[in-house]
Parts: structure tokens; C-alpha cells; sequence
């Protein structure tokens, strides 16, 4: 289509929309469109700029299947965005459809353990709403102000997942043809939201990882746990990742974490700084071997927070130290910790007793490049030191060189994320690393039998990518959802 | 920020927004809106985000400058309250807060001559008006000097004289430096600040006492940037003097009646200078006055609207303050106490003219209910 074409289909469209659902939800002035150019988490040069027509501000579902209706009929594109998406790409010329105006929470079930909330509510927004009720909900790795349904449906690595994949257990979707469905219990005429899926296929696990391609997502249930009569954060060092996994398998085996996570040295001083740290502890950092840590700081801590009775917390301490000797690592000091990485003690108070998680400072260096992958607990140690040697190559450039590392699914499956943080104008460099992590995550894929958590390609996917592109078709026949996102990449549908 | 600073030399900064709208709001676990646009219509383009990727826009020339981007830039409240919430930008270089980096935006908006029609006339009248930093009084005798513009400020000198504090006046005529800083007159600006710290440094060993909080913290927060050899005065608020004087008896209170008042934290005496319990000590030493706090305060006080000048969103200036008004009214309070002029214009702008005596100055009501 001409430019001249698309620009009268556009103004129509939303001509149409304003009609619809109200002028005040429909902007195409030209700086929101400019400001909405990039929408992912952060900013990165090499991300395509792509312009949109207009960006809607629905205010109820109506307005949802209203704007999909129209965007159908016009066959015209939509691209629906939380407040921070991880992994987006608009799509020029078309509609970005922003929930963020969508943030009630609309119901915490203290008895069966959920919360049923609009998609803009942040993690900010259902921990303060879940304080006093005795329910705490998942803290993801995104901050305070980030999407639970953004994190949760692009399984980012969050807190509280240990024991399981993933913290949604119902999702209410709109169709491009305006049909809406609950992918849970609640599809049942008043059922609540208990029940991922049964005596049904489990229609939320094709939305998770979906990047919104497959429809829009306007309410969500989402696992919420009890606050327990007492609990701890404890630390334990290692001088080896091997050693790490070893010791997280053998507690996750035993159902004692309610979460854990490995983290390297670099990330673990750097994740929770203060911008007063930035000149003081970051210096160091970037001018340090991320693979040779000063004396007195451990190669990697586990962080482990487990609650329950009182005498349950206090036995699961005594076993945590036992296990930790047992794989040649120790149990940390809240001394210790204040004396050396004072940060990160404050930093896991924060998470694990107000569960809130505010942005680091540590991202003032810019977007990070980051290398994720799923493996087996065995296969994964090797991963470890195989991207760990490809990080090291590319030198103090790219400091700091945080990963964290976590099993999910009480352990079955262990994920390693590693970033480094290269200068955001050196494109050359970032061209490099680019590159490097294609080879990277072909070695890990055909070596280390990993899985990527991010899409990496369709021809790597097989038939899978062929069933998911014939239920794109069946679900979304004019292709107007979310068509350059990370699943379908450049409408490679 | 210095005031040769060029949007060059804030990409890399506002790159490193992560469009997470954490901008947007104010202190855990509370979480309430608190920046003045993003209250008004909650998207990215109207946060601090917003302001920075407009310039990331502009730097990569997929938008030009016009009167839109103008009208936009001064529809910021500059309220600070990106600032307070936002760790991630002024953690790299140059080490200034979005709002700063939004006032940088309108001085190259200034450049191009395209400020919006309200701006415009500020602008003129501060060239036609000229510049000029004046000592009034004894300044050999005074123990402190009362900074501020022409009209400043009847009711303070009152309350100086009763204390029996010897004080000399600067007197800023013309126009008010902090307005031009924030307003991005900034070529302007750089020979009037340093022909005004040749008149203040010889002074710096006297209390300087501010009733406007813009003036204060633009010296507090802005000199160390913009003048070289500043060192540091010392800065004191009406609000902390009186509180002082309520502290040690040498003001007394009477009561003249009681009545509920809620007290309203300018935004630069607040988030800009930190200064939150010395209006509510004295509001606490009047007798017969009861505070009745609004839900957002202290930190996380909403603005007043009256730093919006521009017109990108319509009456945004007038729907702040009526916002602000209408927590105000739901704590029960008679009275609405303010410490700055403009906060209390702002809000009188927008109430029928039978209620804006509801809007007092903090020394307003001092003067009014001591012996």
C-alpha cells in the first residue's frame, strides 16, 4: 500500500475509533506517536523505530473488542503493550493499544490464594494492595512499576516461581472478531479463578510466551501466597557455580525454597545500588575480572527465602548451613554481608519483606545485552563456564557482567541469564555481541541441549512454529495482532 | 545542568529510561500518582519518559521542532516529583534530574523562537524590564538579608521587625533568576546570576531568609552549577525562622479561634529543598489551629499547577490546581496553607472570588494569630 493510501486508511480507522470509544482514548497527535516509537523495556539505537498511527487508551474491555473489531475490519494492525514490554516491536503504521489505564485490582481470594486484576496493574500496585490481607504476590525481576501481565507473559525470571513455570492461572482474551474468552475455571458462569485449565487443554500456556500475538489479554488471575508466621532471606557463598547448583537442587529437592536464585558476584553488588553507590562501589566493578572476584567476595551467592512456623524457619536454617558446607559453600553473616555488600542485604529486604522491587541504578550504563536459556540442572553447569568464557572475551567492556541463575518447576529446569553492559552509542560492539549470541545459543541448543527463553527464530522451532503459525492463522486470520513482536518477527508469519 | 548544556549532552541520559513510568508516582507502598501531567491523562508521552524519548526523537530527527514540541515542553509542572522517584537518569552524566533535562529542552525551544504566546510575554517583559539585584537597608547592621522580588513581602518584614531581627532586603527586580532558569531563558541567564553572587558573596556570612521557595532552591541546588567560586550561604526559609522562634518563646501565640487548616507542600520548598516539618511546627505552635493533612503530602504532595505554561494539554494549569483542590476540600479543612505566592495564586485562580481568602500564606496566618 502507498504511504499516501495508508495515511487516508489510517485517519479513517481512527476516525472510526474516536466514534467508537471516545476521543480521549485515541491519540495521534505527533508526539505521542514519536514517544511511543519504541515501546520496549529501556532504550537500544539498534531497535527499529516504528511509528504508529495511534495509540489507544482502552478504559474498559468494550473498548478493547471495540478497537480490535474495527482494527479487523480495516485489517489494520494492533500492537498491545503494558507499561514496560520486555520484548516488542511495533509495527509501523499501526494501532499501539496501551492498558495501562486498565489497573484495578478486582479481587484478592484469600482463601483459594488469587487475585484477579486488570491488565496495567503493576507489581507496585498489587503488592500495596495485597499488604494486610496476609497474601503476598510473585516479585518479578522487572521493577515496581512494571506489568505483572507483561512479566508473567513473557515468563520473565520471576521471584516465587521455583515451585512452578509461571504465576497466571486464568486469562480473559479478546479475539480479533471481538469473541471473548477465559482461558481458566472462570469460563464457567460464576466460577472464580482457581483452576489453570481442566477438563480442558490448558488454553493460558498459549498465551504465555505469545507476546500478544494471539489475542488481547484484558483480565488475568494470577497466584497469590501466604505471608507464614515467620520467615528468612539467607545467604550462602560459593567459590563455584557447580557447587551453586548443586546445593539450590538439593534444597529445591527437599521443598524447602520458596524461592532461590544464584547470582554471580558482578550482579549481586551491583543490582541493588543506591545512585550515591554509583561512585563510590561502581568504579571498581567496571574496572574488575568478572570471572576472578576479590578476596572476601564469593564467586556466586545463593539468596534462599523460606518461610513457615517458626520452628519450621528455624530447622530449614540448620539445614540450609548443612547443605551449604556439604558442597563447599557457607552460610553468609548478616555481618558479613553489611560489611562487604551492604547494598545487597538492603536490597533483599526490600524484595522479601515488602516485596517491591524499585529499578537499579546499575541500568545507568544503558539497555544490557542479554543472553537467556533454559537446561537441565546437569547441562547447565557446563553452560555456565561456556558463556562465561564468551562473556570474559569481550574484556572490561561490558562490565558489569551480572547473570543470575534459578530452577523452576521445583527444579527441573534451571535458567541462566547473563548481560553485560556494553557502551549503548558503540554499535559496533553491540553488532559484535549480537552475533555472538546467535553462535552462542546454537552451541548451547546443539552441545548443552538448552532451550532459549526468548524466540531466536522459526527455522529453529521446527513443526512447532508450524502449529503455532496455523492457530496464528485460525485466531487471528488478517494477521493484525502484535504481527512484529518477538514471536513473529517481522511478520514472518 | 549547565546552561551551555545541549540536547547532545543529554541523550545518553535520557536513554537509559526504561519507560516503566516510575517517574509517575511517589513512595511506597502508597504508590499515588503524583506527576501533574500522567495525573491529568495517564500515558507514556505525559511522564518524565515522555519528555525524555521526545528528545531522543528529536536527536534522531524522526520529529522537528514546531510549536507542538514548544507547547508541549512548558506543559511540564516541573514539579519534581520524576526526580524524587526516578534513581536511573541523574546516575549518568550529566548527572542532572529529568527536570532539569525538560528545562534544557525548553532552552532550546527558546532558541528557536518558538515559545508558546504565554512564555513569550514573560520573555519580553524580562528583556524590556532589564535585571538588577538590589541591597536595601543597613546591610553593616543586619544579622540577615530577605531575598526576594519587589513585592516580597509585607507580612515577612512585619514579622522580622517583631523578632527584632536587624535584616537588609535583596531585592531582585525585573524578573526572578529562578523563573528564567526554569523557564530555559538560559542565554540570558549566565550574566545576571553572576553579577547577582557579586552581590550576594560579600553577604554570605548573613542568614538569608527566602519567602519564595523557587528562589531559595534555585540558589541552593542551581549556583554550585552555574556560578564559579559559589560557596555555599546560608539559606534559611520563613517557615524555619518562625518555627525557631516559636521553638525558643520569642513568638507567642493567641488564640484567636479555632480552625481546621490543611497545609499545602510547595513543590521547590518540598521535594526541592527538603523542608517539610518546619511549616507544620508552626502550624502546630498556633494555638487553636488544627492540621488535616491531604492524602498526598510531604514528599508526595501534588503540584498546584502553576509552573504549566504551556497549552499542549488545555487548562491543565487550571485542572491541577483543581485537583489539589479537591483533596483539599475532602480532609474537612477551612483553610488551605501554603509557603510560596505562586502555589497560592494558582489555586485562587481557579475559586470564586468568595473563597480564595480560604488560600493563606503561612505567614499570613502567623501574623494573624500571635500576640
Amino acid at each position: 500500500m502507498t504511504t499516501k493510501l495508508a495515511g487516508v486508511k489510517a485517519a479513517a480507522v481512527c476516525r472510526e475509533l474516536k466514534e467508537a470509544i471516545g476521543a480521549e482514548k485515541v491519540r495521534d497527535d505527533e508526539i505521542t506517536l514519536v514517544t511511543y516509537g519504541r515501546i520496549r523495556h529501556g532504550f537500544d539505537a539498534m531497535w527499529p523505530f516504528r511509528k504508529p498511527a495511534m495509540v489507544v487508551f482502552p478504559e474498559s474491555r468494550e473498548d478493547v473488542v471495540e478497537t480490535l473489531k474495527i482494527a479487523n475490519r480495516h485489517k489494520f494492525p494492533v500492537t498491545s503493550v503494558g507499561t514496560a514490554a520486555i520484548m516488542l516491536g511495533s509495527t509501523e503504521g499501526g494501532i499501539i493499544l496501551d492498558q495501562r489505564r486498565r489497573d484495578r485490582v478486582l479481587e484478592i481470594n484469600t482463601d483459594s490464594g488469587y487475585a484477579v486484576i486488570e491488565p496495567g496493574v503493576s507489581f507496585d500496585k498489587l503488592t500495596a494492595a495485597l499488604r494486610g490481607t496476609g497474601f503476598k504476590c510473585s516479585v518479578g525481576t522487572m521493577p515496581g512499576p512494571g506489568t505483572i501481565l507483561g512479566q508473567a507473559l513473557g515468563r520473565g525470571s520471576q521471584s516465587f516461581t521455583t515451585r512452578y513455570l509461571n504465576v497466571i492461572l486464568d486469562l480473559e482474551v479478546v479475539l480479533p472478531d471481538g469473541t471473548v474468552f477465559s482461558t481458566g475455571s472462570s469460563h464457567f458462569a460464576g466460577v472464580g479463578s482457581h483452576l489453570r485449565y481442566g477438563p480442558y487443554p490448558d488454553l493460558a500456556g498459549l498465551y504465555t510466551c505469545a507476546y500478544g500475538a494471539l489475542g488481547v489479554i484484558t483480565k488475568l488471575a494470577v497466584r497469590i501466597h501466604p505471608v507464614n508466621e515467620a520467615y528468612r532471606v539467607l545467604l550462602a557463598g560459593f567459590d563455584n557455580y557447580a557447587d551453586a547448583i548443586d546445593y539450590v537442587k538439593e534444597l529445591t529437592n527437599h521443598n524447602i525454597p520458596e524461592h532461590t536464585i544464584i547470582w554471580n558476584w558482578h550482579m549481586y553488588i551491583t543490582w541493588p545500588l543506591e545512585p550515591e553507590d554509583m561512585k563510590t562501589v561502581m568504579p571498581g566493578i567496571l574496572e574488575s575480572n568478572f570471572r576472578e572476584p576479590p578476596e572476601g567476595i564469593p564467586y556466586n551467592i545463593v539468596s534462599t527465602f523460606f518461610s513457615g512456623y517458626t520452628e519450621q524457619v528455624e530447622l530449614y536454617e540448620k539445614i540450609c548451613a548443612k547443605v551449604a558446607e556439604k558442597y563447599h559453600g557457607r552460610v553468609l553473616s548478616e555481618e558479613e554481608v553489611e560489611k562487604h555488600f551492604p547494598a545487597t542485604g538492603a536490597g533483599f529486604r526490600q524484595q522479601y519483606e515488602d516485596f517491591h522491587y524499585r529499578e537499579s541504578v546499575h541500568w545507568s550504563k544503558g539497555r544490557f545485552v542479554g543472553w537467556y536459556v533454559f537446561a537441565e540442572p546437569k547441562d547447565m553447569k557446563e553452560i555456565e563456564q561456556y558463556a562465561a568464557g564468551e562473556f570474559a572475551k569481550f574484556g572490561k567492556a561490558i562490565n558489569p557482567v551480572n547473570y543470575y541463575s534459578h530452577p523452576f518447576d521445583y527444579g527441573r529446569s534451571i535458567l541462566l541469564r547473563i548481560s553485560g553492559f556494553p557502551d549503548p552509542a558503540d554499535i559496533e560492539l553491540r553488532r559484535k555481541i549480537a552475533a555472538k549470541f546467535e553462535e552462542m545459543y546454537d552451541m548451547a541448543m546443539k552441545r548443552y541441549r538448552a532451550v532459549p527463553i526468548r524466540p531466536v527464530g522459526s527455522e529453529k522451532a521446527g513443526t512447532y512454529m508450524q502449529v503455532l503459525a496455523s492457530i496464528k492463522k485460525a485466531l487471528d486470520p488478517n494477521n493484525i495482532l502484535n504481527r512484529d513482536s518477538g514471536l513473529f518477527e517481522e511478520g514472518d508469519l | 545542568m549547565r546552561l551551555t548544556a545541549r540536547l547532545d549532552d543529554v541523550q545518553a541520559a535520557a536513554s537509559r529510561c526504561l519507560r516503566d513510568a516510575r517517574c509517575t508516582y511517589g513512595s511506597w507502598p502508597e504508590n499515588r500518582v503524583l506527576c501533574p501531567l500522567y495525573q491529568h491523562d495517564p500515558s507514556f508521552t505525559f511522564s518524565g519518559g515522555g519528555y525524555l524519548f521526545l528528545i531522543l526523537a528529536l536527536q534522531e530527527k524522526k520529529m522537528e521542532f514546531d510549536r507542538s514540541v514548544a507547547e508541549f515542553a512548558f506543559s511540564c509542572a516541573g514539579c519534581l516529583a520524576c526526580d524524587a522517584n526516578c534513581n536511573l537518569i541523574r546516575c549518568y552524566q550529566p548527572y542532572a534530574g529529568i527536570t532539569d533535562i525538560i528545562r534544557l529542552l525548553r532552552s532550546e525551544v527558546v532558541r528557536r523562537g518558538l515559545m508558546p504566546g504565554g512564555v513569550k510575554t514573560i520573555y519580553d517583559r524580562a528583556g524590556k524590564d532589564g535585571y538588577a539585584l538590589e541591597l536595601a537597608g543597613n546591610a553593616e547592621t543586619a544579622d540577615s538579608i530577605l531575598f526576594g522580588g519587589p513585592e516580597a513581602d509585607g507580612v515577612t518584614a512585619k514579622l522580622l521587625e517583631k523578632l527584632g531581627r536587624p535584616y537588609a532586603r535583596l531585592i531582585e527586580k525585573g524578573y526572578i533568576t529562578a523563573t528564567l532558569y526554569d523557564l530555559g531563558f538560559w542565554e540570558e541567564l549566565e550574566p545576571k546570576v553572576k553579577a547577582a553572587w557579586t552581590k550576594m558573596k560579600p553577604l554570605k556570612n548573613r542568614d538569608f531568609i527566602f519567602t519564595s521557595p523557587h528562589s531559595q532552591e534555585f540558589i541552593v541546588n542551581h549556583y554550585p552549577d552555574l556560578v564559579a567560586g559559589y560557596t555555599p550561604i546560608k539559606a534559611r526559609h520563613i517557615s524555619q525562622v518562625l518555627a525557631e522562634a516559636f521553638r525558643d518563646g520569642r513568638l507567642k501565640s493567641k488564640n484567636t479561634g479555632k480552625v481546621k487548616v490543611s497545609y499545602h507542600d510547595p513543590c521547590y520548598l518540598g521535594r526541592g529543598l527538603k523542608i517539610y516539618d518546619a511549616p507544620r511546627d508552626v502550624l502546630a505552635a498556633l494555638d487553636g489551629v488544627e492540621l488535616m493533612e491531604m492524602d498526598r503530602n510531604r514528599e508526595d504532595s501534588f503540584c498546584c499547577g502553576a509552573g504549566v505554561l504551556g497549552e499542549y494539554i488545555p487548562g491543565l494549569s487550571e485542572d491541577t490546581a483543581r485537583e489539589r483542590l479537591k483533596e483539599f476540600e475532602t480532609t474537612g479543612a477551612d483553610i488551605l496553607v501554603t509557603a510560596c505566592d505562586r502555589c497560592q495564586a494558582a489555586f485562587q485562580k481557579v475559586l470564586p472570588a468568595g473563597d480564595r481568602k480560604r488560600i493563606k500564606q503561612l505567614t499570613e496566618l502567623v501574623e494573624e494569630r500571635i500576640k
